[in-house]
C-alpha cells in the first residue's frame, strides 16, 4: 500500500471517537508519569500490559503510543523547574533550562520544550511515514565499530560540558565511568566491582543514578545551605510565554534537534541520550562565545528536547519495520504486539495495515493533543514553584524514592539512590559538575562493549575502525574537534 | 475484525464451567521486570487461572534482577513452607545460577511443573556464503575464531547452544567467538547487518525475518521437526545437540506433600484448560507440560548437562579481546579516577568561602531517608513515606503540619500508583486494605 493512502486509512481508524478517547487517556497518563521522577513510559506500558486481554489491539496501541509520547513531553518539566530530571534523556534540559527557571524564564523554557517536542514529534512521524524502509537499511549498517566511533564522537563533543575546571569535570566523568562498569560484564558474564552484592549484578540503573545525583542531591543541598531555601527561584519574570527573541532562537534549534535525533533514535543500539548530548553540544558550538550558554540559553533546551522526541519517534522505525525493540519502551510495545499474537517485522505493514497505519496516524493526533495539553499546563507547573520549599523538596524525595523502589521492587535500589544522592551532594559542595557523571555512565559501557565486540569480530585487529567508512568518518570528526580545541588553547596560551 | 475481538472478549469473560476454586489466593513471582518472557508467562497464568475459576485471586509480583537469581534467592529464603505461591523459572535461571556460582540453585526449590518452551534456531544472513549447517561447521572447524556468533547474554540459552554445537563439532567451545548482545533486538540487527557470521536465538525472534527471506535458518534445536517450520533439526545436520528454552514453575522448599500435590494438580488443570491452550496458540508457545516425578528427574538431568557445558565455556582462555577487556577497563577507570582525585586535591585553591553546611537540617533529612529504607517493607509504604516527608520537611525548615501533609501526600501517591497503575507497593500491617 502506498504510504499516503495508508496514512489516510489510518486517520480514518484513529479519528473514531473511541480511539480519540484512548489517545487522550494515553497522553494524559503519559504526561503524568513523565513528570514523576523514576517512573517512565516503559514501566507504565508494562504495568498496563494486562489490558491487552480485554482491549482491541488498535485501541491498546493508540493508548500506548500516547503514553510513550506523553512521557517524553512530561520528562523535562521537573528537570527545568527544579533541576531534578526524572530520566537520563532530560539531564541535558536541566543544564540550561534550570538556569532559565532561576531567571524567571521557566515558563518560556517549558513552552519551548513543549513546542520543540511537538515539532520534532510531528516531523519525526512524517519521516517515519515516508522513509522508514530507507532509514532502517542505513541503521543496519551500524555494527560494533560504528557504535564505538559514535560514542567517542559524543564523548569529544560534550567534553565542553566538563565545566570551568577541567580536573573537576574529569573527576565527575570518571565517577560515572566507574558506576558504568559495576555489574555483570555482558560479554563474558562475569561480575565486576559488585563488592559481592548480588543486587549489583545488573549494574547501576541510569535512572537511579540520574535521579540520585540531581533530585536527592539537590534536596540535600537546599536543606543544608542556609539561605538557599529562602532566596529560591523566581517563579516568573516578564511574560509567561516566549518572547519574540526566544522564538527566533528556538525554531532553528528545534529543527536541528530533529535532524540529529531521528536517525540516531532509529539506530538499534543508539538510545535517546546520545542525541540529546550531541544536540546540546551542537547548539552550544553554533551559539558562539557571546551566547547566553552558562546563564540560561533557550537553545540549550529547545535543541535537546526536540532531539529527545525525534529519537523517540525514530525508535519506532526499527520496531515497526523490522520488529526490533531498541529502547525499553519499544521492548514493552513488542511484548504487547506478541500478546495479540502479532509479530512486528517486515510483514506487519502488509498483514495488519489497519493497525500500523492507525498507530502512525494516532502519533500525529497524540502530538497535537499533547501540545494542547501541555501549553496550558505551563502556567500550572510554574505555579508549582510557589509551594513552600520544605514541602516541595519533601515531596520530591518521596516521589524519587517511590520511583527508585518501583524500578525493580527493591529496597536496595532505594538505598543506592540515597548513596548516589549523597555523592551528588558532596559534588555540589565541592563544585564538581554533575552532568559529566551521567554522560560517563551512559557512554562508558557503550564504548567499552562495542570496542570489545568490534575487536572480537576482527580477531583483534584495530584496522576495523579505519576500514569501515562510517566508523572512520566519525573518528576523523572527533579527531578534528580535539585538534581544533587544542589549537585554540595553544593560541590563547601564546597570546598571553 | 472488531467483531471477532468482541466475540473473543465475551468468551473470555464467561468461563465455561465455574468450577470450585482449588485455591483462594495465589501469588506468582515473576523474577523479571514487567514485559519480559517470565512476566508474560506469569500474567498469562494469572489470566487463565482466574478466567477458568481455578483460583479466586491471583497476584503477580515482579522481583527482577540477575537473570532471575535475585528472585530465586528471595523466594527460597522467605517463602519456606508457603503452599500458596509459585515462582516462574526456566533454563535461563538454571544457567545463571551455574554461571554465577550462585550459592542457591533450583534444587533448593520444590519442582512443580514445566509449562511451555521454545526451540532455538541457528541462522545466517541471506547473503552469507553458508547455504547449510555443514558449510558453517566446516568453517568453524577450519578456523574457529573466524566464525563470529551473535546471540543473547553470555551464559544464556543462546550461548549454551553455541557451546553445545561447538563441542559436537569437535571444537573447543572456548575458542568460539561468541558475541553477546543485550536484548533480542540488538542481536537480530547485528545479524541482519552482517556484523556477525551466524546468529543463535529463540525461533520467534528470528521468525519474521526467516519468513521474509532476509535470514536463512540452518537448523533448529528441537528433537524432531516442528510442525509448520521447514527447518532441519540439528541432529539431521549431523550435530548431536538439542536444547529447549523451557519455562516452569517451582514452589518454595519445605512444603507438605498435600500442598505440593495441590499445586501440581492446579498446574495440570491449568495446562488442560481452554483459556491456557488458546493463549499458547496465540503466542506461539510450545506446550511442554510435564509435572511430578517426571519433571523433577528432567530438571536433575538438565542441571547435570548444563553444568558440564558451562564449565567448558567458562574456562580461563576464551576470545582474547573479550577476556582481556574484562579486567583492563575497570582497572584503567579505577587508576585514572584515583589519579584525578589526587590531582584535584593537591591543586585545590584556598578553601572557598562558602556557607557552612546546616548540619541539623542534613541530620533530619538523613534520618528520614534511613527510616524510609528500614520501614518500607516492614511497616508499609504509607507509613515510611509519611515519616520521610515529615523528617525532610522538618529539615528544610517546614512547620509542624508536615506530618499531616505528609500522610495525605503519601496516601495519594500510594492510591494513584497501586490503583491507577497497578504497581505493587508494600502495604504493611497498618495499611492492609490497600492490597
Amino acid at each position: 500500500m502506498d504510504a499516503l493512502t495508508g496514512l489516510a486509512s489510518g486517520f480514518a481508524v484513529a479519528l473514531t471517537p473511541a480511539h480519540l478517547l484512548w489517545a487522550a487517556v494515553g497522553v494524559t497518563l503519559g504526561t503524568c508519569v513523565g513528570v514523576l521522577p523514576g517512573i517512565g513510559p516503559a514501566m507504565t506500558v508494562a504495568l498496563l500490559l494486562p489490558v491487552t486481554f480485554t482491549l482491541a489491539p488498535t485501541a491498546a496501541f493508540i493508548m500506548f503510543a500516547g503514553i510513550y509520547y506523553g512521557g517524553m513531553y512530561g520528562g523535562s518539566t521537573t528537570a527545568i523547574l527544579l533541576n531534578t530530571p526524572g530520566e537520563s534523556a532530560s539531564v541535558m534540559s536541566a543544564v540550561e533550562g534550570h538556569l532559565m527557571a532561576r531567571e524567571g524564564r521557566g515558563g518560556a523554557a517549558l513552552a519551548t520544550a513543549a513546542m520543540g517536542s511537538f515539532v520534532a514529534g510531528t516531523l519525526g512521524t512524517m519521516a517515519l511515514t515516508l522513509s522508514a524502509p530507507a532509514v532502517v537499511e542505513l541503521a543496519l549498517r551500524f555494527g560494533p565499530p560504528e557504535y564505538f566511533a559514535l560514542a567517542i564522537l559524543a564523548f569529544v563533543a560534550v567534553s565542553a560540558l566538563l565545566g570551568a575546571s577541567m580536573i573537576k569535570g574529569l573527576v565527575s566523568l570518571f565517577f560515572g565511568l566507574l558506576l558504568g562498569v559495576i555489574g555483570i560484564d555482558p560479554l563474558t558474564g562475569e561480575a565486576r566491582l559488585t563488592l559481592g552484592l548480588p543486587q549489583l549484578l545488573d549494574g547501576v540503573d541510569v535512572v537511579i543514578a540520574a535521579v540520585g545525583l540531581f533530585a536527592v542531591g539537590e534536596a540535600l543541598h537546599v536543606g543544608s545551605t542556609p539561605g538557599a531555601a529562602t532566596a529560591r527561584i523566581e517563579p516568573l519574570r516578564g511574560s509567561l510565554w516566549m518572547t519574540r527573541d526566544e522564538w527566533a532562537r528556538s525554531w532553528r534549534a528545534w529543527l536541528r534537534g530533529t535532524v540529529v535525533g531521528f536517525p540516531l533514535g532509529a539506530l538499534p543500539a543508539g538510545g535517546a541520550e546520545i542525541p540529546t548530548l550531541l544536540s546540546f553540544a551542537l547548539e552550544r558550538r553554533l551559539a558562539g562565545r557571546s551566547s547566553r550558554f552558562g546563564r540560561g540559553a533557550i537553545e540549550g533546551v529547545a535543541g535537546p528536547e526536540a532531539a529527545n522526541n525525534a529519537a523517540a519517534t525514530g525508535t519506532l522505525v526499527p520496531l515497526l519495520a523490522l520488529g526490533l525493540p531498541t529502547s525499553a519502551t519499544a521492548a514493552v510495545l513488542l511484548a504487547a504486539f506478541q500478546q495479540y499474537g502479532l509479530q512486528p517485522g517486515p510483514l506487519l505493514f502488509t498483514r495488519e495495515p489497519q493497525l500500523v497505519w492507525g498507530l502512525i496516524a494516532s502519533l500525529y493526533i497524540g502530538n497535537a493533543m499533547l501540545l494542547a495539553l501541555n501549553l496550558p499546563l505551563v502556567g500550572l507547573w510554574v505555579r508549582l514553584l510557589r509551594i513552600p520549599t520544605a514541602h516541595l523538596y519533601a515531596g520530591i524525595l518521596v516521589l524519587a524514592s517511590t520511583g527508585a523502589y518501583s524500578v525493580s521492587r527493591s529496597v536496595f535500589d532505594v538505598a543506592l539512590l540515597y548513596i548516589i544522592g549523597g555523592a551528588g551532594y558532596a559534588m555540589r559542595r565541592t563544585g564538581v559538575p554533575l552532568a559529566p557523571a551521567v554522560i560517563g555512565l551512559i557512554l562508558g559501557p557503550m564504548s567499552e562493549q562495542q570496542f570489545r565486540r568490534a575487536l572480537a569480530t576482527s580477531e583483534g585487529s584495530l584496522e576495523i575502525f579505519l576500514t569501515r567508512p562510517i566508523a572512520a568518518a566519525f573518528l576523523a570528526t572527533a579527531a578534528l574537534l580535539v585538534v581544533g580545541r587544542a589549537a585554540a588553547h595553544v593560541r590563547r596560551f601564546c597570546a598571553r | 475484525m472488531r467483531l471477532r475481538l468482541a466475540c473473543a472478549f465475551l468468551v473470555l469473560a464467561a468461563p465455561a464451567v465455574p468450577a470450585q476454586p482449588l485455591l483462594d489466593r495465589l501469588v506468582i513471582i515473576a523474577p523479571a521486570a514487567p514485559g519480559g518472557g517470565w512476566d508474560q508467562t506469569a500474567r498469562a497464568m494469572q489470566h487463565a487461572l482466574e478466567a477458568e475459576g481455578l483460583v479466586r485471586t491471583v497476584e503477580v509480583h515482579n522481583v527482577a534482577g540477575a537473570a532471575g537469581t535475585i528472585g530465586l534467592a528471595q523466594f527460597v529464603s522467605t517463602q519456606r513452607g508457603n503452599g500458596r505461591t509459585l515462582l516462574v523459572s526456566g533454563l535461563v535461571m538454571l544457567g545463571a545460577t551455574l554461571w554465577n556460582d550462585s550459592p542457591l540453585s533450583l534444587a533448593d526449590a520444590t519442582p512443580i511443573a514445566r509449562l511451555t518452551g521454545e526451540y532455538e534456531v541457528i541462522a545466517v544472513p541471506d547473503r552469507s556464503p553458508h547455504r547449510d549447517m555443514r558449510s558453517l561447521l566446516a568453517a568453524l572447524r577450519a578456523r574457529p575464531r573466524s566464525v563470529s556468533w551473535g546471540g543473547g547474554s553470555a551464559g544464556g540459552t543462546d550461548h549454551i547452544l553455541a557451546g553445545l554445537v561447538a563441542v559436537s563439532a569437535g571444537v573447543d567451545p572456548r575458542l568460539v567467538t561468541y558475541i553477546a548482545f543485550s536484548g533480542g533486538g540488538e542481536a537480530v540487527a547485528a545479524l541482519l547487518g552482517g556484523n556477525v557470521a551466524a546468529g543463535v536465538s529463540g525461533y520467534s525472534e528470528f521468525a519474521s525475518h526467516i519468513e521474509s527471506g532476509r535470514l536463512r535458518a540452518l537448523a533448529i534445536s528441537s528433537p524432531s521437526r516442528v510442525a509448520g517450520i521447514d527447518v532441519p533439526t540439528l541432529r539431521e545436520t549431523g550435530v548431536d545437540a538439542e536444547l529447549a528454552n523451557w519455562r516452569a514453575v517451582v514452589a518454595p522448599p519445605g512444603l507438605t506433600p498435600a500442598d505440593r500435590d495441590r499445586l501440581a494438580r492446579l498446574m495440570e488443570r491449568l495446562a488442560r484448560s481452554r483459556t491456557w491452550r488458546r493463549t499458547l496458540d496465540e503466542r506461539g508457545w510450545i506446550d511442554m507440560f510435564e509435572s511430578g516425578e517426571r519433571f523433577a528427574s528432567f530438571l536433575e538431568g538438565e542441571r547435570a548437562r548444563i553444568r558440564r557445558i558451562v564449565a567448558r565455556l567458562r574456562g580461563p582462555a576464551g576470545t582474547e579481546p573479550i577476556r582481556t577487556g574484562q579486567r583492563v577497563f575497570p582497572l584503567a577507570i579505577l587508576t585514572g579516577g584515583a589519579a584525578l582525585v589526587a590531582i584535584a586535591f593537591l591543586r585545590r585553591s584556598a578553601p572557598a568561602r562558602r556557607p557552612a553546611a546546616n548540619l541539623g537540617a542534613i541530620g533530619w533529612m538523613i534520618c528520614g531517608l534511613v527510616v524510609f529504607v528500614l520501614l518500607l517493607e516492614p511497616a508499609g509504604f504509607v507509613v515510611a513515606a509519611t515519616l520521610l516527608y515529615a523528617a525532610s520537611a522538618r529539615g528544610l525548615g517546614g512547620r509542624a503540619a508536615a506530618l499531616a501533609v505528609g500522610a495525605i501526600f503519601a496516601s495519594l501517591v500510594h492510591l494513584a500508583l497501586t490503583r491507577g497503575l497497578g504497581l505493587a507497593l508494600p502495604g504493611g500491617a497498618v495499611w492492609p486494605w490497600t492490597r
